[in-house]
């Protein structure tokens, strides 16, 4: 059941609903579009109170994840039906179904039934389906989980470009990071029914609001290591597990923390560094190479090096962290950003 | 696969093979047996010996039947009351299934365990209280007297209500959300997306309103009100029965059956299974 979330999308915008299985990210797109009860709280799609409306009078159109295309009706009929439903003119229903076939470059699929068509163009044909509708928001409920990894890849940039070219306010549920770094205008990451944080790509992976936010978001993920924090000469320092110290600028007490640090923010160095740590597996990427590594105390961490590294499994090497992308986060997952 | 493998599973086959030819020629045999005595000449059917082919090949019982009965009375008879049974059972129990399996309203599982204890009612217990009801509403003897008793048909209920479940939720949300009523929901998404079970239902069910004999025996007592089960055993003289006559009017009675099945073959099996599985 979700609790107590308030949020505001703005017209035009595409939020991304982020989280893990069970979050309550689809059940939230749901409630948006009538297919779930909302007990209490009011919900205003386009400057109208519509938490009592029928999901059909929301003006809000779904892409489902199975797509639910309607099997036994042609792509146009599937792209009609809902325009027939509220007694359209036939020629306005041609003219949008027409119109969205062309924008999805799929005028020659129109009298073809759903089963003839391949995953990506089913794909399209539901998105058409919410196109016909020309309504205040779309909702996205995971639409590219049923593609190839390929398909998938261009869907999205598609989806990107339609989104840039209508102009059109969407909502899109995903457990995909990539997706939902992509895509975003706006993520807002979801945990247990509640939200951890809403904010741009780029603030929800730099500046994470929890531990949770920080190991979700982001792949590779982010390194923790258990840190001691304590004052000394004015400055704070962050005594890890292997007793190296990591000196950094932050306003917290003294105390035990989870430091978090992104791969690309620990730089494997040829002279001696913050810490060392034995490369255990070298993953080569091309045009950069993942440093799985072992502290001394057993720590594990991930390092971001060069597509070009010549750090071999076994090694011992030398790590430097950039202190500016260092976070602390407290017994209760709350991040604290070093500065 | 070794080579002992397959020459045991072919001898398996063939035994089943065989079997199976057995069983077919024995289920076989009396329909074969009926139509060749259709054929002969009376004497020749009441010969204390097997002859597997008439001595004397005469269509005298089928000219008899067709120009001396009101067989053609009976066929209509028959026809309208089987079209009414199944349009009105299919209808009515497509309608019930789709309401308990979709739709939410008080009772709804009581009404379903109702469903479900029906089975336990034998037709032939309620047989009293369907005459008299039926008397009391003056239907004796009239086509709606022959079918309103037989619209009672749980298994068909059953049936839908299982195949409406089957059907992915998703149809019905986007269907919400493409503002469909509930009627548009049912005509338009739920019952297209099943017409296969419609259409095996509508002939399983047309062939077992054509077979009854029961029922349509009570309810009717004029003869020109007869369906054609019933009415074949009218086809007698002053002299007492003739076998060859009424087996001549019973193949004629089993011709539209037989056709419905040779034509809707695959349908007909599929149903029978459906029902079958739930019947146990």
């Amino acid at each position: 059941m979700i609790d107590d979330i308030s949020l505001e999308i703005a017209s035009g915008e595409l939020v991304v609903f982020l989280g893990p299985s069970g979050s309550g990210k689809s059940t939230l797109l749901r409630m948006i579009a009538g297919l779930e009860t909302i007990d209490g709280g009011t919900l205003t799609i386009g400057g109208k109170r519509s938490e009592h409306l029928a999901p059909g009078q929301r003006d809000v159109a779904m892409v489902f994840q199975n797509y639910a295309l309607y099997p036994h009706m042609s792509v146009r009929e599937n792209m009609a039906f809902g325009l027939k439903n509220i007694r359209m003119a036939t020629s306005e229903i041609n003219r949008r179904v027409q119109e969205a076939a062309r924008v999805l470059e799929m005028d020659a699929l129109l009298e073809r039934r759903p089963a003839q068509l391949s995953g990506g163009q089913r794909q399209r044909v539901a998105i058409g389906r919410a196109i016909v509708k020309e309504p205040a928001a779309f909702l996205f409920d995971e639409p590219l989980s049923n593609l190839d990894a390929t398909l998938r890849v261009r869907t999205r940039v598609e989806l990107a470009e339609l989104h840039q070219r209508m102009k059109s306010t969407m909502v899109y549920v995903t457990h995909d990071q990539t997706e939902a770094m992509t895509l975003a205008d706006r993520i807002v990451i979801l945990n247990n029914c509640r939200i951890e944080q809403i904010g741009t790509p780029m603030d929800v992976y730099l500046y994470p609001s929890s531990r949770f936010v920080a190991g979700f978001v982001g792949s590779p993920g982010m390194n923790f290591l258990k840190a001691e924090l304590s004052a000394a000469d004015g400055k704070q320092i962050a005594t890890l597990g292997n007793g190296s110290d990591v000196a950094l600028s932050i306003d917290l007490p003294p105390g035990a923390y989870e430091l978090g640090i992104r791969p690309e923010a620990v730089q494997v160095s040829a002279t001696p560094a913050a810490t060392t740590g034995k490369a255990a597996v070298v993953e080569k990427l091309g045009d950069r190479t993942l440093v799985h590594l072992h502290l001394d105390d057993g720590t594990s961490l991930t390092a971001l090096d060069g597509g070009r590294s010549e750090v071999k499994p076994g090694d011992i090497v030398h790590l430097d962290f950039d202190i500016s992308q260092l976070h602390l986060f407290d017994s209760d997952g709350v991040a604290h950003h070093a500065k | 696969m070794t080579p002992t493998t397959v020459r045991r599973i072919n001898w398996v086959g063939g035994v089943f093979t065989v079997l199976t030819v057995i069983i077919a020629v024995l289920w076989a045999f009396p329909i074969y047996w009926g139509i060749v005595s259709s054929l002969k000449p009376e004497d020749e059917v009441v010969r204390p010996y097997i002859e597997l082919w008439p001595e004397t090949l005469t269509f005298r019982h089928y000219w008899f039947a067709l120009t001396q009965t009101q067989i053609g009375s009976w066929y209509i008879n028959s026809v309208a009351t089987s079209v009414g049974v199944t349009v009105l059972t299919v209808s009515t129990s497509l309608f019930a299934g789709y309401a308990i399996s979709q739709l939410r309203f008080p009772g709804r599982t009581i009404l379903w365990w109702l469903i479900l204890a029906s089975f336990m009612v034998p037709t032939q217990v309620l047989i009293i209280n369907h005459f008299v009801l039926m008397a009391n509403m003056s239907l004796l003897n009239s086509w709606a007297g022959i079918i309103l008793p037989q619209l009672i048909h749980p298994v068909i209920i059953i049936v839908y209500k299982q195949f409406f479940d089957q059907v992915p939720k998703d149809f019905r949300e986007a269907a919400a959300m493409d503002n469909a009523s509930e009627w548009n929901v049912l005509f338009k998404i739920y019952i297209p997306m099943n017409w296969g079970v419609t259409t095996a239902l509508s002939i399983v069910t047309f062939i077992w309103a054509w077979n009854a004999f029961l029922w349509p025996f009570l309810a009717v007592t004029r003869t020109e009100m007869m369906t054609i089960t019933v009415g074949i055993t009218q086809v007698y003289d002053a002299f007492g029965v003739y076998y060859a006559q009424q087996l001549a009017a019973a193949v004629l009675a089993g011709i539209p059956v037989a056709l419905a099945y040779l034509l809707f073959q695959r349908k007909v099996t599929q149903a029978i299974t459906l029902s079958a599985g739930i019947k146990g």
